[in-house]
């Protein structure tokens, strides 16, 4: 459990701003595209896809594959068949509309001027049928319509449908205040259970209707009802305001211009309540579904040591340390960004093991320790001491056999060295680089350099690096004389 | 290994007239009755020291070819040290010294009225570097710190 929520306990403000960003993106194709059929075959991908998850998680191999084919294809042709209506859609967007305006339509259609001519058609038996487009563009599906292009009115519907007027068998296509087209003709239903007495021009609604989001609005000649079909289905309404009222929930046009109303306002807060769910899903299964294992070595730093004491020896210098986290945020690990600090604040003089806490460790966010090798370090701590010690020339190589070298005196004879107490009080000696014989024929002199050893130990400002030797040469003589 | 005077037989073979000297130096250097009756190995006597030296031998008990530098090829080396006066019987002791680690450490007797006495060490392949000897008093005093190099 811990490790499933490991990735909201590391979340990081870039996260954040993926999650939300992408959310408003797939809530805004909701805005936008719903209603047409491409977002109902959109909604139908997801699905797929989510389901490919399911069988990915559950180790589905051949379904997981199968659905992934699926989903591709449909995703082409989604693009392929819906590329018109995708068009329309888009086309008929601004750039506010597009980012944030709700409104489900664009134009207002005159409802008041509607009903009365219906009702003005219903009452002399003029058959009608008026469509009224929603989202869906209707290009694929009406075809033959002649583009009329008038200021939507009473007189105008009722002459449209004049049954002397040549184009009264068709369909009048309204946008808005305006009658775009006329005498249109719509795809027949081919449902067998409609009742004898609807005839072509309730066929011809019901059809528009299954295959779009359009709602017609049918008169019939013989008996003078009105019926409108939405959604594959036929309405018959019986009083005008009914018919108002089913005007007013298709055009959304009631309540303002900009505000949805309050049904379809719930309807677009679950949407987006969904999409943030949705996108957080995504984001959750990129981040634990991907995990990679990293290993990293990493030097240890010390700090807040004090100033009296220095560090004289440590058992460890580097830490190594097994990362994990997702794939994309362990490739963009450096070194640099991690680091092992040890605070030796409360360290003493003598040995000090310190356990390497998760405080001590600084880590990109979203990144977990599996294991930090080793678990401890031991510091040895000191306190500086200074210390005189004297001087001696390290020879090496060898004198010609006939000589001997009988004194080597060392200016200056001794050095101010400082270090840790444990160190420098077991140091009795500063030794000199070594300084070679072989060439030496005659007393002498040069200079050397001294070597200081461990080299944490250092010399005091007013001590010499370097040291000047004088040596003293002669043959080899028989015993000396008591 | 440890020589007292008069020297053992880790010395060069001293020749007829270096034996006598030597026994003359015996007699000389015997305590009178009463210094002896007195003094003991804990006697916590004055000595002054007058010569320290290492050499690579001893010769009518006389250090031979006092250096700094010995090769490693001679075998053996001695640190021979000379006390006068020597006011009681005491001890010193000759501490040997590698890179600062103590490697031999020698107890030598010392008798009034002066006296000589000397350590060695037998040489080996790893001694290679630089030494001291501390020549140091019964009371732990450093008399003197003898640095020398054992080379190739």
């Amino acid at each position: 459990m811990k490790n499933l929520l490991l990735p909201l306990t590391s979340i990081r403000w870039q996260d954040i701003i993926d999650i939300i960003l992408n959310s408003y993106i797939l809530f805004r194709f909701y805005v936008i595209f719903r209603g047409t059929n491409a977002f109902r075959v959109l909604i139908a991908i997801v699905v797929l896809w989510f389901s490919q998850r399911i069988a990915v998680y559950a180790g589905l191999i051949v379904t997981s594959w199968a659905i992934q084919a699926i989903t591709a294809v449909a995703a082409i042709i989604i693009i392929v068949v819906f590329r018109n209506e995708i068009g329309s859609v888009l086309q008929a967007k601004t750039v506010k509309t597009l980012l944030w305006d709700f409104a489900r339509k664009t134009a207002d259609t005159p409802v008041a001027v509607l009903l009365e001519a219906v009702y003005e058609l219903s009452r002399t038996h003029t058959g009608a049928l008026i469509v009224l487009p929603a989202r869906d563009s209707l290009e694929e599906v009406v075809h033959a319509g002649i583009p009329w292009n008038g200021q939507v009115s009473k007189e105008m519907l009722l002459s449209i449908f004049w049954p002397d007027n040549p184009v009264h068998d068709g369909a009048a296509i309204l946008q808005g205040s305006r009658v775009r087209e006329v005498g249109a003709i719509l795809p027949l239903s081919r449902n067998k259970s409609l009742p004898s007495y609807y005839g072509t021009r309730h066929r011809a609604g019901l059809g528009l209707s299954e295959q779009t989001d359009a709602m017609a609005i049918i008169v019939s000649e013989e008996r003078g009802n009105v019926t409108v079909a939405r959604g594959g289905r036929l309405v018959e309404i019986q009083k005008m305001a009914e018919l108002g009222e089913v005007l007013q929930n298709h055009l959304g046009g009631a309540q303002g211009k900009d505000r949805p109303p309050r049904g379809e306002k719930r309807e677009l807060v679950i949407a987006a309540l969904v999409s943030f769910l949705f996108v957080l899903g995504i984001w959750f299964s990129f981040s634990r579904g991907q995990e990679a294992l990293f290993t990293l070595e990493v030097p240890i730093q010390y700090y807040n040591r004090s100033p009296e004491m220095e560090i004289v020896n440590t058992s460890s210098d580097n830490v190594r340390l097994n990362l994990t986290g997702a794939d994309a945020l362990i490739r963009t690990i450096r070194p640099e960004h991690v680091a092992v600090r040890i605070n030796l604040a409360n360290g003493q003089i003598g040995r000090n093991t310190f356990a390497i806490a998760q405080n001590d460790i600084r880590l990109p966010p979203g990144i977990v320790i599996e294991r930090v090798e080793p678990t401890t370090v031991t510091v040895v701590l000191d306190a500086l001491m200074e210390k005189e010690l004297p001087v001696q020339v390290d020879w090496v190589g060898s004198l010609p056999p006939d000589l001997i070298m009988v004194s080597a005196t060392v200016t200056p004879a001794t050095v101010r060295v400082y270090g840790g107490s444990l160190m420098v009080q077991d140091i009795g000696t500063i030794y000199t680089e070594p300084l070679p014989l072989d060439d030496i024929r005659k007393s002498g002199s040069l200079t050397a350099n001294l070597v200081l050893s461990p080299p944490s130990l250092r010399l005091a400002p007013d001590s010499r690096e370097r040291v000047a030797v004088a040596y003293v040469v002669k043959r080899r003589s028989a015993p000396e004389e008591p | 290994m440890v020589a007292r005077h008069p020297p053992s037989s880790a010395a060069p073979t001293p020749s007829a007239g270096a034996i006598l000297l030597l026994v003359l130096w015996a007699v000389l250097a015997t305590p009178p009755p009463a210094a002896a009756e007195n003094g003991s190995e804990t006697t916590k006597g004055t000595a002054t020291l007058v010569r320290a030296v290492m050499c690579d031998g001893i010769e009518n008990f006389a250090p031979v070819n006092p250096a700094v530098v010995f090769p490693i090829t001679i075998g053996k080396i001695f640190c021979f040290t000379t006390f006068d006066p020597v006011a009681a019987k005491t001890f010193i002791h000759h501490d040997w010294y590698c890179r600062d680690k103590l490697c031999k450490r020698v107890k030598l007797d010392l008798q009034p009225p002066r006296w000589s006495t000397y350590s060695s060490i037998q040489l080996r392949e790893e001694d290679k570097g630089p030494w001291h000897v501390n020549i140091t008093a019964s009371d732990g005093k450093v008399l003197q710190s003898l640095r020398f190099s054992i080379t190739d």
